[in-house]
């Protein structure tokens, strides 16, 4: 019985902060319509981060292509073949904006000793909507000079 | 009373009927429904982000509200509809927060000087001003799960969907957080 009356006084204190007036910036819900439109002018593209890089991905694209076609370097000496796991990313966000991984990726995954939900192959996960990752391996994203 | 007569049936929190157009809309970069939905939830997403980041982060939090917008926009297209627009929204807010209070801990960042906040309080305190100070108080994780709860009124599943917790998690912080709420309070 204290603690229901404990958390009804907490409950009706923090009613409180509800009536507080925030002021939300005005000029922000012009750009976010602005970007909005963008954003729907182009419906196969897909806004993803790698490396650090804002890049526009294909729909159902994988990772390493978007990073190819952006000139971002991504290592995959394999050739996109499964079998190096040089092209592996730390998905930072949007995880499940990714295609599940399959057999062939799994394998190499376990085989590389890299085995956890967020690391997955660039050239065999395709985005399916926004995510965020970055290349395990070293020199990779843009380098100095490549602009 | 048995507890399965008390427990109401499942509730469903996908998108309701009204959201669904206005999703539809959103989806189409309709400018007005982009006005429409900035209006009914900009000032509670930013409220969450405020109160997760704490007192005397304002521009802060601005900068962080900016960036869930152009990630919402972003992100509409791909929204499945298992959740309320308003969840979506929020869970988007939470890892913008969460990001930049890691990034700021990793930069080394100082915690910023609160001293003119502090004054302005002093000088023209509040009348809720010892609620205020008790929520600083807390950890920004307890703070988040006390504003979802009772200022936005979600539900322990919604809360489970913003902070990417599962629900038995967000029922033991919610407790956590009430006791050093009250302890704060007292």
């Amino acid at each position: 019985m204290k603690t229901q009356n404990a958390e009804e006084h907490i409950a009706a204190r923090l009613k409180e902060l509800a009536a507080e007036r925030v002021r939300a910036p005005r000029d922000l819900a012009a750009r976010f319509a602005a970007h909005l439109s963008k954003v729907a002018s182009h419906p196969d593209a897909v806004p993803i981060r790698l490396c650090g890089s804002k890049l526009e991905a294909r729909a159902r694209g994988t990772l390493l292509s978007a990073a190819m076609k952006n000139g971002v370097r991504v290592m995959h000496a394999c050739g996109a073949q499964t079998l190096c796991a040089t092209c592996r990313v730390k998905v930072t966000e949007g995880g499940e904006n990714l295609t599940p991984m399959t057999l062939k990726e799994k394998v190499s995954l376990r085989y590389h000793f890299s085995v956890s939900p967020r690391v997955r192959l660039a050239c065999q996960a395709r985005v399916l909507g926004p995510v965020e990752a970055d290349a395990i391996f070293p020199l990779c994203g843009t380098l100095p000079g490549d602009a | 009373m048995l507890k399965a007569e008390r427990m109401p049936a499942a509730p469903d929190y996908s998108v309701s009927d009204d959201e669904t157009s206005l999703l539809a809309r959103l989806r189409r970069g309709d400018p007005a429904a982009a006005r429409e939905f900035y209006d009914a939830y900009a000032q509670r997403i930013h409220r969450f982000i405020l109160h997760a980041l704490g007192p005397g982060n304002d521009a802060d939090a601005e900068d962080i509200l900016q960036d869930t917008f152009m990630a919402l926009a972003e992100g509409l297209p791909f929204f499945r509809g298992q959740s309320s627009l308003f969840t979506f929204a929020c869970a988007i807010a939470h890892r913008k927060t969460v990001s930049f209070i890691r990034n700021r801990a990793r930069r080394g960042e100082l915690m910023k000087d609160h001293t003119a906040e502090v004054v302005r309080l002093i000088i023209e305190p509040a009348p809720d001003q010892d609620l205020k100070n008790a929520l600083a108080s807390l950890s920004s994780e307890h703070r988040q799960v006390l504003i979802l709860k009772y200022v936005e009124d979600m539900t322990v599943a919604e809360i489970a969907a913003v902070l990417s917790m599962s629900e038995h998690a967000v029922e033991s912080r919610l407790a956590r957080a009430r006791r050093a709420l009250t302890k704060a309070l007292a």
